[in-house]
Parts: structure tokens; C-alpha cells; sequence
């Protein structure tokens, strides 16, 4: 077999080819050493471990999870031979592996964001009581959609719900999140919220709501955010960032809407609690009229009295004045002139006795 | 807000006026029972409306596995 003769360029090229044909994509796992990020942009570091190691380069924008020396981490990355002859791996993706490196990614991607004030209490905004117009952001397959929708369903109508149908798991995740963000954020006609769901998971599984980007994304959405992903006792920095909070995709469904049950009863109470109102009226108004009669009756007897009394006093006094009763008490009217030898009349309390003036004196 | 849910955000505070006259000064027992009615018609027509609305779920076309 003839030996073909490369140029430098031309093995080097070829070398690239056939690594690319051989593996376009590879997933290496080792622990991270030598990190450092040169101006700012390009981000140099090994993955090791105890048999060899292996040269990584890639963006910045790239590196979506904060990675550090002795971090066991996973690359997504092309295999390439340099024009210096290096061989190194070009890397798409990083993630942590195992869970004392996602745990530690996520403390330390935690700590920069919260000091950028991304889940400060004050950047909240309130979600509509009753919105009318929705976005979801969601996988239509994932048990968790489900869940979101039935409860939607039973609580509330009327609703016009967008779904955007995305992964929720996986490297790709993020980004799809991102986009579907993106979307709704730049339609003519905004929705009120948008919500984000997906059930419980492994950490792993959850891994893409701790993504930087996309944890940023959610932050500067004009939209409020609504999310409800994993369990209760799940918290990732998407969650932390959202507006609000929702313990699980159905507990989302239940703090986007209220429920037309509770309302139903509510209106029904309403009503029924007017019925009383018009009898206890009805009740006091007929008790005012009564102690107004009352009141009444007893002034028209206090005005009785009063003349009665004033009655019978002027009774009196005409009594004192009647002659009779002073004659009754032994005086006489006398009637005729007071002259000697005249005839008079003396009028007692009980006879009239005629007489004659036999002296007058004066006293 | 779309009109079937803004009727009914309104129909509700509606109720809670009406409600809220049979507290009020401007009670009278002579307006009460057409204040009453009305708002017994008005309870009704919000349980309708609860009860008949339905939600309008439509997943978007566009696709977001790659860069539009």
C-alpha cells in the first residue's frame, strides 16, 4: 500500500475529519483542574482523572453553571487536534455530576446571583387576581402539565392558555425555556403571566432551573413569572427568581386562578345572609314604632295630668271664693242701710233674719 | 381579560354593592325587597356563568428545539 504524503495543515485537517466522523459529539466525565478565563470570554481548563487528562476549551456564554478546580463535572464537547497539535476538547456544555458538585454549583451560582439582587423581595410583581390570558411553559407530555391542567379545569373558565411545549430536563432544556420565554415576551399581545411547571425529579433531573441563563431569563421577563417545579421541598434559582412561587405544578394551577367553587358558595352566602338582614330590620323598625306609641301615649297623659292638676287647683280657689262656704263658717251677710230704725237683712248659714238698726258706732 | 371573565369580576362586585347597601345608611326597608331581588338574580347569573365558562388551551406552533 502507497504511503500518501500530508502536508502539516492537510494531517491535521484530516485527523479533524475523521475525529468528527468518528465521535461528532462526546460526554466526558472527570474532575475539572487548571480553571481560568482569559479576557474575560474564553475559558481554558483540564478534566482529569487518575489515568489522564485531557485539555477543554470553550466560551463563556457557554459555561452555563459555575464550575471550579475538583469539581466532578460531565463535558459535551468535539474532540480536536489544534493547529499547534494540541489535542483538546471543544466544549458545548458543562454540568456538574454527582451530587456534592451540583450542590456546590448551585451554593456558588446562588450566592453571585443573590448579590446581583436577582431574588430580591422588592423585584416581585403581584400576579392578576383573575387572569384572562395565560402562557405556559411546559412539556404536554410531563405528569406535571397534567396535574396544571386539571386543576385549571376544575377551578376556573374562560381562560385562553398558550403552551409552549418545551423539554424540561436534559442540556437542551434551558435554551428551549429560554426561547419559549422569549416568544411570549415579544408578542403584540402579551399574556398576564407565564408559568412554568414540572414535577418532582432527581437533582439531576431538575438541573436545568438552576441554569444561569436561564434563571436571568426568567428575571428580566416583562411578563410576571409564575413557577411550579419538582416537589415542595425542591428549590432551584429559576423559583427563586420567578415573581412567585408554587410549591407544585398544581399548587401554580391554584394560585394563578381562584376557585369557581368557593366563589359559587360565596355568592350564595352573600345572598342568603340578606334575608335576616331584612327581618332584623323589619324587627327593629316595628319596635322603634312601638316605643315611639309609647313614648307618645305617655306624653298625652303627662299633658293630662298637669291640666287636671291645674283643674282642680282653680276648683279650690273657686271653692275658697263661694260665699256659702264663708257663711259656713259662721260669718252673715248683712243687706240694707245703716241707719237707726232701719230695716235690715242678715243672711247666717242658715236662716235670713230681718232686723231693725238700733245703734251704729263706728269702730 | 376577556369579556366573559371581566362580566363576571363585574357581576361579582355588583353583588358586593348590593350586598354592601343592606349595611349602608342608605338602607331602607321600603327599597330592600327590590334590592334583594336584584340581587338574587344577579347570584344566579354568576353560578351560570361559573359554571358554563370553559378554557381555551392551545399549544403554539412555533417550535423552540433550536433558534427560530
Amino acid at each position: 500500500m502507497e504511503k500518501t504524503l500530508f502536508s502539516v495543515s492537510d494531517f491535521i485537517a484530516t485527523v479533524n475529519q475523521t475525529l468528527e466522523y468518528a465521535y461528532p459529539t462526546v460526554e466526558v466525565e472527570g474532575e475539572v483542574a487548571s480553571f481560568k478565563v482569559n479576557q474575560g470570554k474564553y475559558v481554558f481548563f483540564d478534566i482529569k482523572d487518575a489515568g489522564g487528562s485531557l485539555n477543554c476549551f470553550m466560551t463563556v456564554w457557554q459555561l452555563r453553571v459555575p464550575i471550579e478546580d475538583g469539581m466532578k463535572v460531565i463535558v459535551s464537547a468535539t474532540a480536536k487536534l489544534t493547529q499547534w497539535g494540541k489535542f483538546s476538547l471543544t466544549v458545548r456544555s458543562v454540568r456538574p455530576s454527582g451530587e456534592g458538585a451540583i450542590k456546590k454549583s448551585f451554593e456558588i451560582l446562588k450566592a453571585k446571583l443573590d448579590e446581583e439582587g436577582l431574588f430580591a423581595p422588592e423585584r416581585k410583581r403581584l400576579l392578576p387576581i383573575v387572569p384572562s390570558h395565560v402562557a405556559v411553559i411546559s412539556s404536554t407530555g410531563a405528569a406535571g402539565y397534567a396535574d396544571f391542567v386539571k386543576i385549571i379545569n376544575d377551578r376556573w373558565g374562560g381562560l385562553q392558555i398558550d403552551v409552549a411545549h418545551v423539554q424540561v430536563q436534559g442540556t437542551d432544556a434551558p435554551d428551549q425555556i429560554i426561547r419559549a420565554l422569549n416568544y411570549f415576551n415579544s408578542r403584540d399581545e402579551l399574556p398576564e403571566v407565564i408559568v412554568i411547571i414540572r414535577g418532582g425529579g432527581s437533582a439531576d433531573d431538575l438541573a436545568a432551573f438552576n441554569d444561569e441563563m436561564l434563571v436571568r431569563a426568567i428575571a428580566t421577563s416583562r411578563i410576571p413569572t409564575l413557577l411550579g417545579v419538582g416537589h415542595e421541598v425542591d428549590e432551584s434559582l429559576a423559583e427563586l427568581a420567578a415573581d412567585v412561587r408554587a410549591a407544585t405544578p398544581s399548587n401554580a394551577a391554584q394560585i394563578l386562578v381562584p376557585d369557581k367553587s368557593e366563589i359559587i358558595r360565596t355568592v350564595r352566602y352573600q345572598v342568603g345572609s340578606l334575608i335576616p338582614r331584612v327581618e332584623n330590620s323589619i324587627k327593629e323598625q316595628s319596635m322603634q314604632v312601638k316605643a315611639l306609641l309609647t313614648q307618645s301615649l305617655a306624653k298625652i297623659e303627662d299633658y293630662l295630668e298637669v291640666n287636671f292638676d291645674q283643674l282642680d287647683a282653680t276648683r279650690n280657689v273657686l271653692s275658697q271664693l263661694n260665699p256659702q262656704t264663708v257663711l259656713a263658717r259662721g260669718y252673715a251677710i248683712m243687706r240694707g242701710s245703716q241707719k237707726i230704725g232701719a230695716l235690715i237683712e242678715v243672711e247666717t248659714n242658715k236662716s235670713i233674719i230681718k232686723a231693725e238698726v238700733k245703734n251704729v258706732q263706728t269702730k | 381579560m376577556s369579556k366573559l371573565n371581566k362580566t363576571i369580576q363585574q357581576k361579582t362586585a355588583e353583588l358586593s354593592n348590593l350586598v354592601a347597601w343592606f349595611d349602608s345608611d342608605d338602607f331602607t326597608l321600603e327599597a330592600a325587597l327590590d334590592k334583594f331581588k336584584e340581587a338574587e338574580a344577579l347570584a344566579e347569573t354568576i353560578e351560570k356563568d361559573l359554571k358554563s365558562l370553559k378554557n381555551d388551551i392551545q399549544i403554539v406552533k412555533q417550535k423552540f428545539d433550536s433558534e427560530a
